[in-house]
């Protein structure tokens, strides 16, 4: 069992008060166990020109299913126009801007929820950075 | 206009022998509309738990936690779906995990959906500028 801690801290100067959110968790297995011990790091690049593609890292599949996950996946690009657009299988969820990083739960169970990015606009490259902590799955059989 | 910082930290002293330790941030600009913090007691059919609109253009960035506690305070250790309105679901959160991403460029928003019973949210969504 391995403890994982996550914390966001968020502030903003956009009231006359000050907002400040804080929100710590350790990351759980789907239930009510700790430990997320399963954990993939790496970086990738994607162009415009290769079109839509699903994200080479963590692959849904019918392993997934009842399991937890949380995937961390920040744009590394520097130029503020481009950004990746995010799709679950079909449908459109948001853009990652340049900079811009998300941190959310992923439940990886199908095709339904394979995880499709896209560089935006035309002529846009984007290198990416992506953390994905999952349970350890039942290995399969080799064929 | 304003700025929106937000900063994640990971971090564990046993996932790995050697220890995970990681952090990011950012700076947004955001603008108004913007909605936060709140609190919701989530029920189990996710259309009547919709937090945030659908877009039309704009982007939303998106911050959720799952308080552990029931529409009474009792603690609760089921877990609550993120989908987009429609039902298409994201993932799960179990008690006292949070979550924070950009929505938008798209039709549809964002709805909550209890496992079962009810499950209090803390929410909160502001728009980029």
């Amino acid at each position: 069992m391995a403890t994982t801690t996550a914390t966001l801290n968020l502030s903003s100067d956009m009231l006359s008060s000050p907002i400040s959110i804080s929100a710590s968790s350790i990351l759980m297995k789907a239930g009510i166990t700790e430990g997320l011990e399963l954990i993939e790091m790496g970086r990738g690049t994607i162009a415009e020109s290769d079109g839509s593609k699903t994200a080479e890292f963590g692959l849904p599949t019918a392993l997934g299913v009842d399991k937890a996950a949380k995937l961390f996946l920040v744009n590394k690009a520097t130029d503020p126009t481009y950004y990746i657009d995010i799709d679950l299988h079909d449908t459109n969820v948001g853009r990652l801007y340049a900079g811009d990083w998300m941190f959310i739960p992923w439940g990886m169970n199908d095709t339904a929820s394979e995880l499709v990015i896209e560089a935006e606009p035309s002529g846009a490259t984007c290198p990416y950075e992506f953390v994905l902590l999952q349970e350890p799955q039942t290995l399969e059989g080799h064929s | 206009m304003a700025t929106l910082t937000p900063t994640l930290t990971l971090t564990s002293a046993d996932a790995t022998t050697d220890q995970l330790s990681f952090s990011v941030t950012d700076s947004l600009s955001v603008t108004a509309p913007h909605i936060g913090l709140a609190k919701l007691a989530v029920s189990a059919t996710g259309a009547n738990n919709i937090i945030q609109p659908a877009t039309d253009g704009q982007t939303y960035y998106v911050y959720v936690k799952h308080t552990g506690v029931d529409a009474s305070g009792s603690t609760v250790t089921t877990t609550m779906n993120i989908e987009l309105t429609g039902d298409v679901v994201i993932g799960k959160l179990a008690a006292g995990e949070f979550m924070w991403m950009p929505v938008g460029g798209h039709s549809l928003g964002v709805q909550l959906q209890a496992s079962s019973g009810t499950i209090v949210a803390e929410y909160a969504y502001f728009t980029k500028a």
